[in-house]
Parts: structure tokens; sequence; C-alpha cells
């Protein structure tokens, strides 16, 4: 007689119950240690957070070694962060005990903390170390004498620098102005009335002015214009429009509007080519490029340039539009929007990031490569990861690209170029570039743009400016990037020829 | 007539199953061992193996004595101690051995050296239990000792203990402190295995009836009441919260196997509920334990922290665990999580060993589980089965219940991980249980021997 009579039953289904009862208790560790482990751990009252505040930070330096952000003394435990490089700021961001963390120091706070969150999977190789945290070094593209530069060249005006590699997508320089000190906000002592500070600011030294500024552009969106219409065949290098002239002088007259030039337009009698309207910035032309391509391939070529989303990259980006995309042709109101739109007017706003791109395109034959600030990052642990540059993709065939390039040297070089954007030209260099004048509510001064890059035939260099409010484009913008990419081949690029 | 016959038969049984089991086990030991030195040091490093080489060594010995005695014991009980008891060493080597500190005379003993003895002298306990025990007839002849012991206990608790954390639990006699709620927990079961076997034949079949209510008969009635009333005892003397529920959750599931009566169950869990209720409503030590249950959150520096921050240890966690050594015990030298070596050493688990070292130790308790009612079911009459029932279900449902809390999917009621947690008394108490397990496992030795009457239990009393 196999065990007592009667029992078994019961057993078994008190044997049932506690299976169900550590059945209940394994999903409950499962659901702690997969779904909410990431949440948990992110939380700022976790002593995780509390070790990363404490542990000496990573480095951020520039293209060359110098230090941009470091550990400094320690308060209460708490190590302060240093900032020797205020014009860096757009691109540091900062790290406070206050207000926490901004910029680069927010994107990349689990390397430079080193304290890394274990995702569900785990991390093997960790198990296997010592130290409960790594601090990383982040080594940027950026090189501070560039952004000092370009943040002193800008001085108290408000606008943004971009200047990015073309062929690789590093970004050399990337300046927001009004500018703020970090240093300030990383001291606990300063913090709060910095803060306020910053805050009544009607410049909103904050706001990344490179990266989510949106702006009007002018006569530099007629790059984006040109580009679609050599890409769907609407325009080639020698297409003249014949009405041109004579609309140049008395308007162009769409739907009961009036299209006109600006006033310092140089007049010309013959019908102008791409290379002559880009020189001389015509509206008109470029008008009737944009309503010759389409309001749809308009669109869709300016989306290759990364219009209409934000732009992947370490900080938070803006989106730029075309329009504001509730008219019924493609977002537009109607064809005057369109034509309007095509130079750069209407409702297009554009990021400064946006525009470097569009110039690094160009510049690069027609590839478009992601921008980046991180060349790499190195841990005290010797772990390093090194970025390499990501091809986003063709946005126009290199025939198209080298078209526009050619027309970009002519309005920089050209016979007419003086007035327009003739001031960023690099002595000795092939210089490609475009100005804008970017037309605001009346009384309101335009803004200054450029947009350009150096030598035209090999780019190591692409430059954005804008200055807000200063006037056009030749007045401000141009000389601004004119000495920019000459400051950067001719002294700091690392095969610079003084 | 054969009076020869040797008392202890020596004719040894080897024991392969087990011996390969235990082969696993030194291999699992070895490999955390090596990970914890490893990640101590920084680079690949076996540290200095003495504890785990002992606690290797101890089990080996176990293995070798039950193979002389030639019992047929259980073969997988034994490795699966050996692997609780070895994670057990690895954490309180692991942890800040300044959480437990013990001085005698000039030798000053830490925490992972102190849980070492415990859990060698344990091994000690577990395998003597193991070999020695061939009859439990004397356990059940002097239930009502045992039942007198309990409440002995509880009230030398009662006059002579010392509330330390809220609760009190623990008891200084000369030079010894021990927690007598570990050790009442399992002469409650003796009493109530006894009891429930000699009742069961005459009552399993009728019930009273009060009014459309179907009551147990009183002869069931009165224990499930007394259960209930030590347990309220316990709670409101002892402010032992975990102890209580364990004591009455066993008592409940040991009723429903010697009756299979689903009504009993409902009318015991009325009690539960109508005593939590009132007890919630009158004590501010459960309200307090309940409160921080349903939001830690309320006061997070406070009353929550110690949930919170189990929480956080189980999310920092992960699939795979930060690893042995690489968690955060401690942070500016104060310990992450109070009692992170008793109460919460799960939460510690959790956060080195990740879901899966959670997961393998739960499985444990459910393999312990399977074995001990397996035994159960295999036992020659219904006390030795109420027996094996009850002392796996005293291991199994205590280990349920501060898994649960450090997950906070229940209230924390603050009873030790069985075999894990740090201390003397839960881990002796816990091997005797399981060498107890061992012997009840053994059906040779008890084979043909009647199941005693009472006439017998008085005679041996007389």
């Amino acid at each position: 007689m196999n065990g007592a009579p009667g029992i078994g039953s019961g057993l078994l289904r008190v044997g049932l119950v506690v299976c169900i009862a550590y059945a209940l208790i394994f999903a409950g560790a499962g659901w702690l240690q997969v779904v909410e482990a990431g949440p948990l751990s992110a939380d700022p009252r976790n002593p995780l957070q509390l070790v990363a505040a404490r542990a000496p930070r990573g480095r951020i330096l520039d293209v060359r070694g110098v230090v941009v952000a470091d550990n400094a003394r320690a308060v209460d435990g708490l190590r302060l962060r240093r900032y020797a490089h205020p014009a860096m700021a757009p691109i540091t961001g900062y790290v406070s005990i206050i207000f926490g963390t901004a910029g680069l120091e927010r994107t990349y706070d689990r390397q430079l903390t080193g304290v890394a969150r274990l995702g569900a999977g785990g991390d093997l190789l960790r198990k296997f170390r010592s130290r409960a945290s790594d601090p990383a070094d982040l080594h940027l593209s950026v090189d501070v004498r560039l952004q000092e530069l370009a943040a002193r060249l800008l001085g108290n005006q408000r606008g943004a620098v971009v200047a990015i590699e073309p062929s690789t997508g590093r970004i050399l320089a990337l300046v927001s102005t009004p500018g703020y000190d970090p240093q300030q906000l990383a001291d606990p002592a300063t913090a709060a009335a910095y803060l306020a500070t910053l805050g009544d600011d009607s410049g909103a030294p904050l706001l990344d002015r490179a990266t989510q500024g949106r702006y009007v552009p002018g006569s530099v969106f007629k790059l984006v214009t040109g580009a679609a219409g050599l890409e769907s065949g609407a325009i080639r290098s020698d297409t003249t429009f014949a009405d041109q002239p004579v609309e140049s002088r008395r308007g162009f007259r769409l739907d009961g509007f009036r299209i006109q030039d600006a006033p310092r337009s140089v007049q010309l009698d013959q019908p102008l080519d791409l290379s002559e309207a880009l020189e001389v910035s015509s509206n008109i032309w470029f008008a009737h490029a944009g309503l010759a391509t389409g309001a749809g391939t308009l669109l869709e070529v300016a989306s290759r340039f990364g219009f209409g989303s934000a732009i992947a990259l370490d900080l938070p980006t803006a989106s730029s539009q075309l329009n504001g995309g509730d008219g019924p042709l493609d977002g537009f109101a109607d064809r005057l929007e369109l034509a309007n739109a095509s130079y750069g007017q209407a409702e297009v706003l554009t990021t400064p990031l946006q525009m470097a791109l569009v110039a690094a395109a160009i510049a690069n034959g027609g590839v478009l490569v992601r921008p980046t600030l991180v060349d790499q990052i190195v841990s005290r642990d010797g772990d390093e990861s090194r970025t390499s540059p990501t091809r986003i993709g063709r946005v126009m065939s290199a025939t198209n690209a080298a078209t526009l390039r050619d027309a970009m040297v002519q309005a920089v070089q050209g016979r007419y170029a003086a007035d327009y954007a003739g001031g960023a030209r690099v002595s000795g260099v092939r210089t490609a570039g475009k100005s804008g004048t970017a037309q605001l509510a009346p009384g309101q001064a335009p803004h200054s743009w450029f947009v350009g890059f150096a030598p035209a035939d090999a780019p190591r260099i692409a430059v954005v400016v804008i200055v807000e409010n200063a006037g056009s484009g030749s007045s401000r913008a141009v000389p601004l990037g004119g000495r920019l990419m000459s400051a950067w081949l001719k002294r700091f690029a690392p095969d610079s020829a003084p | 007539m054969r009076l020869a016959r040797p008392r202890l038969r020596m004719r040894p049984r080897t024991r392969d199953r087990e011996l390969r089991l235990l082969t696993v086990v030194a291999l699992a030991m070895g490999a955390g061992w090596v990970s914890l030195s490893s990640t101590r040091s920084g680079g690949l490093s076996i540290g200095d193996p003495v504890p785990v080489v002992c606690w290797l060594l101890g089990m080996l010995g176990v293995h070798v004595a039950f193979v002389i005695s030639g019992r047929d014991l259980d073969q997988v009980l034994l490795p699966v101690v050996g692997i609780l008891g070895g994670i057990s060493l690895l954490f309180m080597e692991r942890l800040p051995q300044g959480l437990v500190v013990q001085r005698f005379g000039d030798r000053t003993l830490m925490l992972g050296d102190l849980q070492l003895l415990w859990l060698l002298l344990g091994l000690g306990l577990l395998g003597v239990t193991a070999i020695s025990v061939r009859s439990v007839r004397w356990l059940r002849e002097y239930r009502y000792t045992w039942a007198a012991l309990g409440i002995g206990l509880l009230a030398a608790v009662f006059l002579l203990g010392d509330e330390v954390n809220g609760a009190r639990l623990s008891m200084h006699i000369g030079p010894f402190s021990g927690q007598p709620s570990e050790l009442l927990k399992v002469i409650l079961v003796v009493f109530l295995a006894a009891y429930l076997a000699d009742n069961r034949p005459m009552l399993a079949r009728s019930s009273m009836r009060l009014g459309i209510i179907r009551l147990p008969p009183l002869a069931y009635l009165l224990p499930m009441l007394a259960t209930w009333g030590v347990a309220l005892a316990l709670v409101i003397i002892q402010k032992d919260l975990g102890a209580a529920l364990l004591l009455f959750s066993v008592f409940l599931a040991l009723l429903y196997i010697a009756t299979r009566r689903g009504s009993y169950v409902v009318v015991g869990l009325v009690l539960f509920f109508v005593g939590a209720a009132v007890l919630y409503g009158v004590l501010g030590h459960v309200r307090a334990r309940v409160d921080i249950w349903l939001d830690p959150w309320a006061d997070p520096l406070g009353a929550g922290y110690q949930v919170i921050r189990a929480l956080y240890a189980f999310g920092r966690g992960g699939i795979l665990g930060t690893g042995l050594g690489a968690g955060l015990p401690t942070v500016d030298g104060v310990a992450a999580i109070p009692l992170i070596h008793t109460d919460f050493v799960f939460a510690a688990v959790g956060e080195e060993l990740g879901l899966l070292g959670a997961l393998a130790v739960g499985t444990c308790y459910l393999i312990l589980a399977e074995r001990g009612m397996r035994i159960a079911a295999r036992a020659p009459d219904e006390f030795q089965a109420l027996l094996a029932a009850g002392l796996t279900l005293v291991i199994v449902l205590q280990a349920a219940l501060i898994m649960a809390a450090n997950l906070r999917l229940v209230p924390l009621t603050g009873v030790t991980l069985p075999l894990i947690s740090y201390g003397g008394s839960s881990i002796l108490t816990n091997a005797l249980v399981v060498g107890s397990l061992l012997a009840l496992s053994d059906r040779t030795a008890v084979r043909g021997v009647p199941a005693p009457t009472v006439r017998i239990a008085r005679s041996a009393v007389a």
C-alpha cells in the first residue's frame, strides 16, 4: 500500500496552489526586472543615479584635445562641472545638480558617468569588471577655435553658425548667440539666480538657434528649388524663362498678385540661365522654376535633404518646413504660395542646421552624410567607440550637384557677385556660396543669410550663417561666412596652408 | 527469535543521483566564487576559497555519511540545500561584513564567517536528523507536550524577549540569542499534523450546521480557532506578522489535505480576513505595513525607503543581473537596503544574479516542494503524510511570502528567506526541517510499523 489513504488528492491540490503562487511571484519578478527595469533605473532617487552624480564624469574634448568640460572641485561629495569655453555651450549643454542636464551632457550621460544602466539583457562583460563606473571621454569633431571665432564674429547679435565637413558630416562648429555660461548653471551657488536672468533675457540664450531656430530662409532656399528642378528635369543649367526680363522690371503677375525681384537686383535685359539667376538672386526666375517643378516634386526633393522631419543628431533638433501643410496643393494654399516658397519666402521655415545639410550635400556631389558631433568615445578602461560617417543617401545626381556647385561658384566669383555673395570669397580658393535676405513682416529688418562651401572642387568646409534682422545677406552674413571658411582653410584645418 | 539483529544495519547504499547533483552544485558554487573574487580583484581570481570549499566538503561529508548509513533517503533534497546554502554563503561573503559582528573572546567573527558557521552547524544537524531519526512515533505521542512547549515559547518571548526592528522576536538566554518563533513554527506543525491525523477518521464526514453556514465539526473548529488565536497572539504580542501568516496558512493547507473540505478553507479565510481587518484597524504596526505596501512612494525616504530600494535593486538587475559583487549593496558605506542580509536578501539576488538568478532560487524552493509533497504522498500513515506536507509548506510558503514581499506583491511581513537569509535560528530550524523530511523519505525504515494508537501513546507516557 503506497501512501496514506485519501491524502494524495489533497496534496496535489495544495501543490497546485503553491505552483500558482510561485508562478505569480515569477511573473512579478519578470515584470520588475524586464518591463520596469528601465524606468526604475532612470528614477532620480535611485542610488544608481546618486552614485552617478558623485562619480567622476568623463571629459569632453574638442578635435584637438582641448578640454571643453571636466570636473572641478567637489561640494558636499557632489562634483561640479567646469566649462572653460562658454562658446561651446550649445554643444556641451551643462550638468546642474539643480536643473539636470542638457546638450551632449544629457545625450551621453550614460557614457560620461560610466554607470551604464543595464538593459534588460544586462551586460555580460561588465560582470568581470571591478569598478561600478567606467566614465568615458567624448572627443568632438568641433574645433574650439572656429567655434569661438564664429561666436566672436556674431558678437552681441542674435544668430547662428553651422560649419560641417561635407564628406563626413563631422560638425566643425555649431554656434548660437546670444549664448550662456554653463559654468554658472553648473554651480549650485549661482544656478538659480543665473537661470532667472537667462529666462528674463528676450534673446532666449538657452535656445540653440543652430539646431532649433526656425527661420525664413529667403534666397538661400533657391538651392533647394534648383536641386528639385534639376532632379525633376523641369529645368536645366541653360533653362531660361522668356518673360523673365520684362517681369523682373514690372513684376511677375500671378493669380492677381505681383512677385518682384529685390530692388537691388542687377537688371539684365537677356533671359537669365540658372547660374545667372542664382548669381543675381532672381526671385522671378526661381518662382518660374518652382512652378515648373511642381509642388509634389519640390516637397519630395526637399525631404531628401531632411525637410519635414527633425534631423537626427546627438542634440534635439527642430524640423524644417516648406509650407504650413494645410493647403490643397500638397500643403501649399495655391500656385502663388508655391511660387513664393520657391525663393524661400511664404511659409518656408528652416533651421540653420538644415541649410548646412543642403550645402554639404551639394558640396559632397549630391550625397548626404549624417551630421555628427562626436568623433570617438574613449572609456577609462580603454573601451573605444569611433564614429564612422553614415551615408543617409543620394539627394541628387552628381551631375546636378556639379551644376549647382558651379552656379554657387559663379554666385561668389561672378561679374555681379559683389552685391550678393561675393564677399564670401576666400582668396586663392574657388569658393561656392549663396546669400539670402529673408523678408519678414513689414517694419522688421530682414534676416541676413549665407550658405557656402570651399574649396569648391574638393570641399572641406560648408558653412551656414544667419544673423537675425541684420539686413541683406551681403552686408553681414556673407563676409562672416567668408572669414570663417578662410580661417578654417588657412589656419585651423589640420592640413591648413597659411 | 532473532534478537541478535543489530540495531543499526550499516549496509552502504550508493547514491549516484545525489552525487551527480552535488557535482553540479560544486561547479555552480565554484563558478560563483570565481565570479565574485574576479569582480572584487579586477582580474581572474579565486580569492580565498576556504569558505566555499568548507561548504562543499560539508556537503560531501553528509553525502558519504548517508551512503554509509545505508538509509534510502531522498537524493534531491541535499543538493537543493547545497545550492541554496551556497548562494547564501556567496551573498553573505559578498555583502558588507560589518552588518553582523560578534566577538568570541578575542576572536571577532563577521557576517560571512558567522553564516558559514551556521550553515555548517545546520548541515550537521540535517545529517544527524536524517540518519538517526528512524521513527517519528514519539513525535505524535507527545503532541500535547509540543503544543504546551509552543505556547510556553510564546509566553517566554513575551516575558523575556527583546524588541528589535519593531518586532519582539529574539530572546537572550545567557550568551545565546535566538528567535524562538522559527522553532515555534516547526513545533506547531508537529502538533497540528498529530492532531489532524488523530481526528481525521472520526470527523471527516460530519459537519455542524449553523443556519445556512456549514461549519467544521467542533473537533476541527476548536484547533482552527486555537491556531487563529496563536496567530493573533503572535501578531499582537510579538508583532510578528510573518510567522502568524505562515502558521495560519500552513494550518489551512493541512486542514484541507486532511479533510479535502473546501468549505473549511473558506471559513479559515473568513477568519483570516476578519482578523486582518480588525488588526489593521487596531494595531498601528499592521496598518503601517499595509500602507507602505500600497504606496511606498508616499514617504520614499522614510517608511517606504526599504521597499523602494528593493525595487531599484530588482530593476538594476535586469535579466542577467549585474554579476556577483557588481551591484550596489552600499551607498556611502550604508547598506542600500536595510536588512539586506535577512529580509531583503532576495532583492540582492535579483540585483546581482538578475531575473534568471531570482527564478533559479524560486525554482529550488519549488523542487523542494515537489520532493516534500512526494514524500508526503508516499508516507505510510496520515501523521507522517501531514507532517511531511506541513514541514515542506513551512519552508515553501515562507519563501513565497518573503519573495513576494521583496517584489512588493504582498505587504512586508518580516520573515527570512529559508536557507539563504543570515541567521542561526533560521538556518538551524530549516536544516532541521529538511533533515526531518529526509528521515521521513526513508520508507525502508518505517515500513511495517503500525500506526500508533492512543493506547500505545498512553503506555509510552506511563
